[in-house]
């Protein structure tokens, strides 16, 4: 997918101390750790508390990833590990067995997961269809190559290959798809933006 | 500039032009705001319809409150 690239430069740079490219790497990473997270645990709270200890425990142990596998595979089995001694130490809350591990992922959201918070689901619900109806209305070029690098995750390299461009114009187009949608997207965004990274 | 963001996000760039174009997202409102909302547009195309409502913000706060820090010698995939 393409979240597999190696992340290497933004891992050495915070590596080196800088706490900004770490926390770029967070902003990439967030909501697919709290979407694996929710495989194990049910409530949107503790979701959100493994996957600030995810990362946290990420960042405190930087120093020993070596790059043998890419970041988010490194981050995935930090995650798996803390939701698993999160069950250990909380066995009121073990939820595996109850229900089915794919049921309670179609089920979370995080950030919008509260059923009791209605607002906030039309407000995920707003994003969603935004970005379908700004996909439809691109041009099928560029709708090509975005779903071909966020969905398929074929690398930059191997879209070009299949799509006979040369590697620079898929970079340029997955830009401007992604320019496109998200010139469509400030508007419903914008109610959050002081909230943001 | 914002097609830089878009190759940062990718791992695209070269060492130093990622170095750079980290220094200016960091810098620039705008920026980082794109870098924000492109990686929510590939979550939303994936599935995760999620809005960025403070989620990282909340990570980066509890990070702040409880003094995280490289530790050498720290294995995350231990426990403590």
């Amino acid at each position: 997918m393409a979240g597999m690239v190696q992340d290497t430069e933004l891992v050495r740079l915070a590596q080196a101390g800088d706490a900004k490219a770490f926390e770029a790497l967070v902003v990439k990473y967030q909501r697919r750790i709290a979407r694996h997270v929710a495989r194990y645990l049910k409530a949107a709270g503790d979701v959100e508390d493994v996957v600030q200890e995810t990362f946290i425990r990420a960042y405190r142990g930087l120093a020993s990833f070596r790059g043998d596998s890419a970041f988010y595979s490194w981050l995935y089995r930090i995650a798996t590990n803390t939701a698993l001694t999160h069950l250990e130490r909380n066995p009121g809350e073990v939820l595996l067995g109850d229900e089915a591990p794919e049921e309670r992922l179609d089920a979370f959201e995080p950030g919008v997961s509260d059923a009791e918070d209605p607002e906030r689901t039309l407000f995920a619900k707003q994003i969603a269809e935004t970005v379908q109806r700004a996909l439809a209305k691109l041009q099928p070029e560029l709708a090509e190559a975005l779903m071909l690098y966020e969905v398929d995750g074929k690398p930059y390299a191997e879209i070009a290959g299949m799509l006979g461009i040369p590697i620079g114009t898929v970079r340029t187009r997955i830009f401007r798809a992604r320019e496109f949608i998200a010139r469509r997207l400030e508007p419903v965004l914008e109610p959050q933006r002081p909230r943001r990274w | 500039m914002t097609l830089k963001v878009s190759l940062l996000l990718d791992s695209q760039l070269t060492p130093g032009d990622a170095k750079a174009a980290l220094g200016e997202v960091v810098a620039d409102a705008r920026l980082r705001d794109r870098y924000t909302v492109y990686a929510l547009v590939g979550d939303v195309l994936r599935g995760n319809s999620t809005p960025d409502d403070g989620f990282s913000a909340r990570i980066f706060e509890r990070m702040r409150r409880e003094g995280a820090r490289i530790e050498p010698g720290f294995d995350p995939l231990k426990d403590e």
